[in-house]
């Protein structure tokens, strides 16, 4: 859950009162357009893009103009543009408008957790604006600090003058850095980044105004709700699949799952991050999808979960295959009613289709909710092969595969539904 | 600031320095939510385990309760200082709270306990900002703490486990005494690979299952540490994910093979479980692995066809590898494993069944048998026969009926009422209770036993009914007092027949008995013949076995009683043959496991019930001793299928094939409307009353009593009001033949002048102020309307069954033409659908308008038969939930939550 751009970020530097470069949204029209330029003189126009994506500046994706006919210019082409990086590809839902700050300084500051120190750490430098990876070691700091202390201004003014930063930059930042911890700690966050902030010159003092904006929020603490931002912002991050079955996602079992491939031909219902981590490997784009649904889900939500999984993906699927290590805690016969319940609901409602169904699973109750899919699985005419804890996990993925292969072989799937009867 | 603890780490505090000192004979545990649904599950195994090492628990509000294990009853307080007060001491704490109130549990916890040395956190979902001052807390306290979203830890050696389930229900399985410390950021690794080790002969000292958040509290470093300094361990194994620093600087002296999974995990934006396991470029999974590398002087990874090992260790990428990359570098460093292997990773089927398909020979992986103490369990599994539904609250819920909103058609056991119309009355009878449709030799055999059932002569039962009819008590009334009277005593030797049938046969591979040429010369002298022959004649028996003669179906277990009437000198009785007949209707589906033990056991009852319903709607003049419905007994158990026999019950008459196809369709129609109608309701209500989790205390009699009382003159289905409409509209018509589509009447205009009618009333009771004017019955629905031209698809369905059919019912043209008219005289905004109630009235008009034209029937008989019908076919629906609320419900069920309730002044 990641927000970047000063969309977002205005309004949540509000919150601490960080000051901030004025912020129009997508839907400003030419005469506040127009005010803003008379008031800045300048203005970038930068593409909106949801969840998590950076380095626009660097992609040409950002527009620097003096006129509202040139902003009304760059507004069209960025509106809706598309962000290529690696493999991801992101499009625009908008521009902001945002007030260009004159200034000397360009400062980095970033708050994480940091796993060397196993604390909340700063990272600050007055070499900002540009990627902090491409600076060498000691013209940054790294300071580690006590969250229940908190940060504090004596922080940044330590590192400011290890840095040997220039004098009159230390006293503004050490008044306004330190609210970002209240944004940090209070709000969820798992990572703040401000790149640059440009220290503007104002009544003699310089202010640090935050010119670019990006967070990381904690799924698991729900105080970012309090921010007052709508799901939809985060939207771009995941699928319609992704959305309706992470609804579900409690402390009692797990459900985090996400797509590897729409096109997969083996759905795999994982059980345990660590089976996660090796099925996902194993199976790579094979998998329809990424799953842990370990934790000891309660049949009902196992349920839900396996009725939303086939439902988005069996009708494609070869394999269903339902993998895990020895569990310690999850009940296998819960979690197997629920799952071959879900199946033959999916069937009941849509009819047989080929499948072949791969378990790998140890645990409490193994043998009754082995039991259990297997009567499920000959009532259906679904063929199957159970393995026990005893058979490596890597060879039941193997196995998996193996059938998934004879499964993509013309003429077999419609043998195996001729074969149903 | 943090306390002062092991003097290998210096910049925070670490207090165990060994891992000997990780969970310990000594070690006593307070548990926090410890009746939590977790903890009630997975203490009481760790507490027996450990010795008894759980001093007491906390939950808020129920202090002075207990948590029960096998090693004694474990006191729970209110909080922490309530349980120190009391008197116990503990010096690790063990936290099971919901993620929200972790941190402050941590906080009390440490506060008021100064003897408190370490902390396990299972709880998953730790918010990070939470983590960040557990943290800080353990440091300023000086406490180790392990998790959170871990598993908690073991040591083999001191049998203990402290927090979670490593090792599952039977931690003596996966936690063997042994020399290699398992260190792992996922918790059931931890205990897959302790399994793994055994099959090269490895047990474990220590396994730490150390969680994979973004906090770690006790790392890899401390790990590391303490296996340095404990002398039983000769190796580590260590399971390590992308994410975190964690592991960036160790140092070793003890050979260690680490397994690292997650390079995919790189192409992920999104943590899968492990929320730690996010990685930036320098800490995913191939950087980890070159860490791993360097410590250990290997340029690769190991494999078994490529082992790349030193002396100092091996890097895997797959856990299985595990075992034979330790064997190597433990042999390297000339060590031999702790015992002989035990078992082998090698892929083996426990389960399995190709479902006719044919396999490539390397996919058709044969089933063997599992190892100790599954392969036990798998035999006794195999052994049980028969469905076994989960328990829950059936109020308003069902298994065997739903209704489709948007279409209104309900479905029994999956097919549709629609459906159901092309079936005969024994087959839609049959797949309510066995929950799917019989075969055509099935269907035969019900309408045999069914038939014999239905005389009532000399019986309670048509005494009973004859007198409420004579009470003018109302059609479901009468059938009632009969229900009443087929109690539990009347079925008691069938129920025993099919009982003892079950268990003579269930493990004899018989997939389906009829036709089957089964050998039962075996069981013939295995059983106790007294259960189905007796010294005297049967005559109902005796016509039974000649009706299953005449039809040439071979049942096993009809074969079976018969055979042993044979061989026994004696007779076969009639329910000995209720209880074959039902057995062999429900063996297929009972061996697919569809249907349970108790339906094996219940049927007769119903098809006792099922066939005295529909015998005492004949009156009792028609019950003889030789004869029913003026027919010889023998005749007619043998010549008519039940769907006749109650057709002629009912009307009179033997019906002709499209009569009988007519009724079948209204039977097929009004099976059921699913859980919520009233009818249901009471036969659930009457089922959860008795209590359907001692299943053979139910009085499903009482079930049928309930359906019935929950029946009445307001039920649309029974058709009532329509026939009265039409017949109204008629009556002096001068109609002949309703079947014949040259009528002679202006059905159209008829239409139109009923239509005028009704809206000059309408208008004139609108004026008056009378807002409850008399409705026209049986067209409009609350669902289909709003459209130029409305439908009821149920309706429609059957029209076009008619049509297909050659079949004509001037009523239901008649009911057409209606809505037009009413359309065109403004009495409605657009045309009305015609409803399937009136499926319902004009086909039973239909069938009696001739004698109702000559006189023989009078109003009040045709609308009691019109009641009675609807009763025949909501009997089947009826029988469909009342076996599966047996199965599946739980006692008391149905009421409702007083909160619920409204009080109406």
């Amino acid at each position: 859950m990641q927000l970047t751009g000063l969309y977002w970020g205005h309004k949540l530097l509000k919150y601490v009162d960080f000051p901030c470069a004025d912020v129009l949204g997508p839907d400003a029209s030419a005469g506040e357009i127009k005010d803003l330029l008379e008031r800045h003189k300048q203005i970038f126009i930068k593409p909106i893009f949801k969840g998590g994506v950076g380095k626009k500046g660097k992609m040409g994706l950002l527009g620097r103009v003096d006129s509202v006919e040139d902003a009304l210019r760059e507004k069209e082409r960025l509106f809706f543009i598309e962000h290529i990086s690696e493999n991801n590809v992101a499009k625009a839902e908008g521009v902001t408008y945002e007030s260009a700050i004159p200034a000397e300084h360009e400062i980095y500051f970033s708050i994480s957790d940091n796993t060397r120190f196993r604390a909340p750490t700063i990272t600050i430098t007055h070499h900002g604006g540009m990627d902090i990876e491409e600076l060498p070691a000691d013209k940054l700091k790294v300071i580690p600090f006590d969250p229940l202390t908190g940060f504090k201004g004596f922080i940044v003014s330590n590192a400011l003058r290890e840095l040997e930063a220039p004098q009159e930059l230390i006293s503004p930042l050490v008044q306004h850095l330190p609210k970002l911890w209240d944004l940090y700690h209070n709000y969820g966050m798992t990572m703040l980044e401000l790149n640059p902030i440009r220290m503007m010159p104002q009544n003699k003092r310089l202010v640090p105004v935050a010119c670019d904006f990006k967070c990381s929020f904690d799924r698991d603490d729900p105080n970012w709700m309090r921010l007052g931002i709508p799901n939809s912002a985060f939207a771009s991050d995941y699928s319609e699949f992704e959305q309706e079955i992470n609804q579900l996602r409690t402390y009692q079992g797990q459900s985090d799952v996400f797509v590897i491939n729409d096109k997969g031909t083996i759905t795999p219902m994982t059980f345990g991050g660590g089976a996660n981590a090796l099925v996902s490997d194993l199976l790579s784009d094979r998998a329809t999808i990424s799953s842990d649904f370990g934790g000891n889900p309660p049949y009902e939500k196992m349920k839900q979960v396996a009725d939303i999984c086939y439902k988005y993906w069996l009708p494609q699927s070869n394999v269903l295959f339902i993998i895990g290590g020895k569990a310690n805690n999850t009940d296998i016969f819960e979690t197997f009613r629920a799952m071959g319940d879900g199946l033959r609901s999916f069937i009941t409602k849509n009819g047989p289709q080929p499948l072949f169904v791969v378990v790998g699973r140890g645990g409490p109750n193994l043998v009754r909710g082995m039991a259990y899919l297997r009567d499920t699985l000959e009532d259906l005419r679904i063929p199957y092969r159970f393995f026990g804890h005893d058979s490596a996990m890597s060879e039941i993925v193997n196995y998996a595969k193996d059938v998934d292969d004879w499964m993509k072989k013309e003429g077999v799937r419609p043998m195996m539904l001729k074969a149903r009867g | 600031m943090h306390k002062r603890g092991s003097e290998s780490f210096s910049k925070y505090f670490v207090g165990i320095d060994s891992l000997e000192e990780i969970a310990t004979k000594e070690d006593r545990i307070c548990v926090l939510n410890i009746l939590g649904n977790e903890s009630r599950g997975v203490t009481p195994t760790s507490h027996a385990f450990s010795g008894g090492n759980v001093v007491f628990g906390t939950m808020p509000g129920r202090s002075g309760q207990v948590l029960e294990t096998p090693a004694g009853n474990v006191p729970v307080y209110n909080n922490v200082p309530e349980g120190l007060a009391a008197g116990h001491a503990f010096n690790t704490a063990v936290i099971y709270l919901p993620p929200s109130g972790v941190r402050d549990a941590v906080a009390e916890v440490a506060r008021s306990n100064p003897e408190l040395k370490k902390i396990v956190i299972l709880t998953e979902k730790v918010p990070v900002k939470d983590a960040r001052i557990i943290r800080a807390i353990g440091q300023m306290y000086g406490l180790d703490i392990f998790g959170a979203n871990a598993l908690g830890v073991a040591d083999s050696h001191n049998k203990v486990r402290i927090g979670g389930a490593l090792g599952g229900t039977h931690p003596e399985e996966s936690l063997i005494p042994g020399s290699v410390a398992i260190y792992s950021n996922s918790g059931n690794f931890t205990t897959t690979i302790a399994f793994y080790l055994l099959s090269k002969g490895w047990g474990t000292t220590t396994s730490i299952s150390s969680g994979k958040d973004i906090y770690i509290h006790f790392s890899a470093p401390e790990f590391v540490n303490a296996m340095e300094n404990d002398k039983r361990t000769k190796a580590g194994v260590m399971y390590i994910e992308p994410g975190g620093y964690y592991e960036s600087a160790l140092k070793f002296n003890k050979p260690v093979v680490t397994c690292i999974v997650g390079r995919w995990k790189k192409r992920l934006s999104k943590a899968v479980g492990h929320a730690g396991s996010l990685a930036g470029s320098g800490d995913d999974a191939l950087a980890k692995e070159k860490w791993f590398m360097n410590y250990f002087g290997v340029d690769n990874i190991f494999t078994p066809e490529k082992p790349v090992y030193s002396k100092k260790g091996a890097v895997v990428i797959n856990i299985a590898h595990i075992p034979e990359a330790l064997n190597l570098v433990m042999e390297a460093n000339g060590v031999k494993p702790d015992f002989t292997p035990k078992g082998d990773l090698s892929k083996k089927a426990w389960f399995g069944n190709n479902m006719g398909v044919e396999l490539p020979p390397e996919l058709d992986v044969p089933v063997v048998n599992a190892i100790e103490p599954y392969s036990e369990q798998i035999e006794t599994v195999n052994k049980q026969v028969g469905a076994t539904f989960p328990r829950r609250n059936m109020k308003d819920a069902s298994g065997a009926s739903r209704m489709d909103p948007k279409t209104q058609v309900t479905q029994v056991h999956n097919i549709s009422v629609l459906d159901a119309t092309r079936y005969t009355l024994e087959k839609n009878l049959v797949m309510s209770l066995i929950r799917e449709y019989p075969t055509n030799e099935g269907a035969k055999l019900a309408g045999i036993i069914l038939n014999a059932m239905m005389n009532q002569h000399g019986q309670p039962a048509l005494a009973a009914a004859e007198a409420a009819r004579a009470a003018k008590s109302s059609p479901n009334s009468v059938l009632s007092a009969a229900a009443a009277i087929v109690g539990p005593a009347t079925v008691d030797k069938s129920r025993k027949a099919a009982d003892t049938l079950r268990e003579l046969f269930q493990h004899k591979n018989i997939t389906d008995p009829i036709n089957s040429g089964f050998d039962f010369s075996e069981q013939l002298s295995q059983t106790d013949a007294s259960v189905f022959i007796q010294s005297e004649p049967d005559a109902l028996a005796s016509h039974i076995a000649n009706a299953v003669a005449n039809s040439g179906i071979k049942s096993v277990f009809v074969d079976f009683v018969l055979e042993l009437a044979r061989t026994g000198g004696g007779h076969a009785t009639t329910d000995a043959l209720l209880g074959a007949i039902t057995t062999t209707l429900a063996w297929a589906p009972f061996m697919r496991k569809r249907v349970s033990v108790i339906t094996i056991n219940n049927l007769p009852w119903h098809f006792k019930v099922c066939a005295t319903l529909v015998g005492v709607a004949a009156p009792a003049a028609k019950h003889g001793a030789g004869s029913f419905l003026d027919l010889d007994i023998g005749e007619m158990i043998s010549g008519m299928s039940f769907g006749e026999t109650a057709y002629t019950a009912l009307i009179g008459r033997r019906p002709t094939q499209e009569e009988l196809d007519d009724f079948n369709i209204i039977l097929g129609l009004v099976i059921s409307n699913g859980p919520g109608t009233i009818s249901a309701q009471g036969a659930k209500g009457a089922v959860s009353a008795d209590g359907p989790e001692d299943p053979f205390r139910v009085q499903i009699n009482k079930g049928y009593i309930g359906f019935l009382t929950h029946t009445g003159f307001a039920h649309g289905g029974n058709g009532y009001e329509a026939i009265a409409f039409l017949l109204d509209r008629f009556k002096d018509s001068g109609l002949k033949d309703p079947g014949d589509e040259h009528h002679g009447l202006n059905l159209e205009e008829i239409a139109t002048k009923y239509a005028e009618e009704y809206r000059l009333y309408k208008d004139r009771q609108k004026e008056v102020g009378n807002i409850t004017y008399a409705k026209i019955p049986c067209v409009n629905h609350p669902v289909f309307k709003g459209q130029p031209v409305n439908h009821d698809p149920r309706e429609v369905f059957v029209r076009d069954l008619f049509k297909n059919r050659g079949s004509y019912n001037v009523f239901l043209e008649f009911y057409h033409n209606l809505v037009e008219a009413m359309f065109k005289a403004g009495v409605s905004k657009n045309v009305y659908c015609v409803n399937v109630d009136a499926v319902i009235a004009v086909i039973i008009l239909k069938l009696l308008w001739e004698p109702y034209n000559r006189g023989e029937i009078k109003d009040n008989e045709l609308e009691s038969i019109a009641f009675t019908v609807f009763l025949f076919g909501r009997i089947l629906g009826t029988a469909a939930e009342i076996e599966d609320h047996i199965n599946r419900g739980r006692n008391m069920d149905t009421r409702t939550a007083a909160s619920k309730c409204e009080y109406v002044e």
